[in-house]
């Protein structure tokens, strides 16, 4: 049986092909360090994949069934079925978090979308001095998040704050239900909008020239050529970039953190500041891993759609 | 690459339009940091000035006292060494497992790549949580080792999809060569392919030494007050007991910014495959 992903390196690399027949050629032929050369080189990944990432993940999964605390052994926890499941689907906290979590999340990568493809666009034109905006402008992207967030908070400051300062009042931005999810949402967008840009102007830079000047003698005007030439053609990188950000932002938790922590009133309280508060604040793990779970599923499931997106052609 | 077209008047009016949007979307990007720069050489005073200064004399006591800080130093410290070794241990389990993905068909290959791809995706909090709990019973919690551990998780699956990529861009025929004379598997991946490969394990070490630099979850959560790494300690500069630190907190800020904006600046011609899991070529 073939994976999809093998029958695209046959098509689309003959000369990857070559090897891999020479290999399996030559196998029989070799020391026996030869013939296991390949799981040798694969065993230490696998082994660390099983250890930080395959069994924590097996006992949450276990966990999410018990009724366990940390002062107990492991493994003593009592079995209790869907209880844990059970309360968090009818704790309001937790359907909260689930509905900000879903309505930040469209909300910033839609504005990340839409402002990163711009300023691709702007970038992708041939004029001097493009390279210094370009790195000027993945700055935000590539510090520190929880000292971005920081900066961002001194900005918002009710008091000293520059924004206050600027407008003569003093609104606790962060601190009020209304304005506090709006002003995560800045941030948000501030730090990863050039990710999708810098997607985006690969993407764009790969894109042949011919269909654009065949559109252009036939007479579109540039935003006809753009909408249906351009973006057609973008299409797999922008889904790339969609997919990414979507599940890039589901799992946000640094700026939310360090700006409001979750308030004020569960405003701001997002899925994993949830599990974060449910496990490391109220030392409940079991509902923790139970909430972990259910954040494991929805982004396993955003996963399968990526892979299903990049395994079209292996390498865009 | 688009070109400006259009009469030459028009032309010009579009490239300084295209300037002044880019020109006013960079300060607008970088007003937030500038700013903050701008606080941490201020004095306390000068901070709570209303209106806000925009002229004033830089002083540089707000960095003087981070600087000369136990915990600064030893949260630097504490940094280097956990993303440091968390990128060698990387670099040593996924080179090789890169190479294979990269040349030889195996048993469960497909599999593997997938569980890799998962792996860097997955919520970060819902892999931390039973890690937390099997640390701690295991007493390995708020060690150094247990955070190393714990950047495997994002920095593993990075190393080998670059890797990965790199070693499909080198010709075949040098290893095939080197086979031809003698020379064993493991010998021709250590003498011939990692030599070459150079510039491409140097592109996911700064990636993943960015990335763990930058980590605050797994941090927050497996260290203590000794172990500790600076995203850490500038959290809790934020959550003082008499109120926030603004010199401080703007001072380390600065400081844990530098390196990361250095690094960045060096992969930046890796950025887009590192960011995008390998889905796309920069």
């Amino acid at each position: 049986m073939k994976s999809a992903e093998d029958s695209a390196r046959e098509v689309n690399r003959p000369a990857v092909a070559f090897a891999d027949r020479r290999v399996s050629a030559g196998r029989l032929t070799r020391g026996t360090l030869d013939r296991y050369f390949v799981h040798a080189a694969v065993l230490p990944t696998f082994v660390v994949m099983v250890c930080v990432f395959g069994l924590p993940l097996v006992f949450s999964f276990y966990l999410s069934f018990t009724g366990w605390s940390l002062t107990q052994a492991l493994f003593t926890g009592r079995f209790v079925g869907l209880a844990n499941y059970e309360d968090l689907l009818t704790d309001p906290g937790f359907t909260g978090a689930l509905g900000i979590t879903f309505g930040y999340t469209a909300a910033t990568v839609a504005a990340q979308m839409i402002l990163g493809l711009g300023i691709a666009m702007l970038l992708n034109v041939d004029l001097p001095g493009m390279r210094f905006f370009r790195t000027a402008l993945i700055v935000p992207m590539m510090i520190t998040p929880i000292v971005g967030a920081l900066c961002w908070k001194l900005l918002f400051d009710p008091s000293h704050g520059v924004f206050n300062q600027w407008i003569g009042q003093q609104i606790v931005w962060l601190g009020r239900p209304d304005t506090a999810l709006a002003a995560i949402w800045v941030v948000g967008v501030w730090q990863s909008t050039t990710y999708v840009t810098l997607i985006l102007l690969a993407g764009l830079r790969s894109l042949p020239p011919e269909p654009l000047e065949a559109a252009s003698i036939d007479g579109a005007s540039r935003m006809q050529a753009f909408w249906y030439v351009t973006l057609p053609m973008l299409r797999p990188f922008l889904l790339v970039a969609l997919l990414l950000r979507t599940i890039f932002e589901f799992r946000a938790f640094d700026n939310i953190y360090a700006m409001t922590g979750g308030g004020p009133a569960n405003a701001t309280m997002v899925l994993s500041m949830y599990t974060y508060l449910m496990s490391f604040v109220q030392f409940d793990f079991s509902l923790g891993a139970a909430a972990a779970w259910l954040m494991l599923l929805m982004s396993m499931m955003m996963c399968l759609f990526f892979i299903a997106a990049i395994r079209r052609r292996e390498t865009l | 690459m688009a070109a400006v077209v259009g009469s030459p008047r028009a032309r010009r009016l579009e490239a300084v339009l295209i300037y002044v949007a880019l020109t006013a979307l960079t300060l607008a990007f970088l007003f937030p940091l500038v700013w903050v720069l701008g606080l941490s050489l201020k004095t306390r005073l000068q901070v709570f000035a209303t209106p806000p200064l925009y002229l004033w004399w830089p002083t540089l006591e707000n960095y003087a006292a981070v600087l000369t800080r136990a915990d600064f130093g030893r949260a630097f410290l504490n940094t280097l060494i956990v993303s440091g070794s968390a990128v060698l241990l990387s670099l040593c389990v996924g080179a090789p497992a890169a190479y294979a993905f990269a040349r030889f068909p195996f048993a469960g290959r497909s599999f593997l790549f997938f569980a890799l791809l998962v792996m860097r995706m997955l919520p970060p909090i819902a892999v931390l949580v039973p890690m937390y709990v099997l640390f701690s019973k295991l007493g390995l919690a708020t060690t150094r080792f247990s955070v190393v551990l714990a950047y495997t998780t994002f920095s593993l699956p990075l190393v080998v999809w670059i890797m990965r990529g790199y070693f499909e861009t080198l010709p075949v025929e040098l290893e095939e060569s080197a086979w031809i004379d003698g020379a064993s598997r493991f010998g021709t991946f250590v003498y011939i392919l990692l030599p070459l490969a150079r510039p491409g394990l140097v592109a996911a070490s700064i990636l993943c030494l960015q990335l763990a630099w930058n980590d605050f979850l797994f941090a927050a959560v497996l260290t203590n007050n000794a172990t500790q790494t600076l995203p850490v300690l500038m959290a809790a500069f934020n959550a003082g007991d008499s109120g926030m630190d603004w010199g401080g907190l703007t001072a380390s800020g600065m400081l844990v910014i530098v390196p990361v904006i250095v690094f960045s600046f060096a992969a930046q011609r890796h950025l887009v495959a590192g960011l995008s899991s390998g889905a796309v070529k920069g």
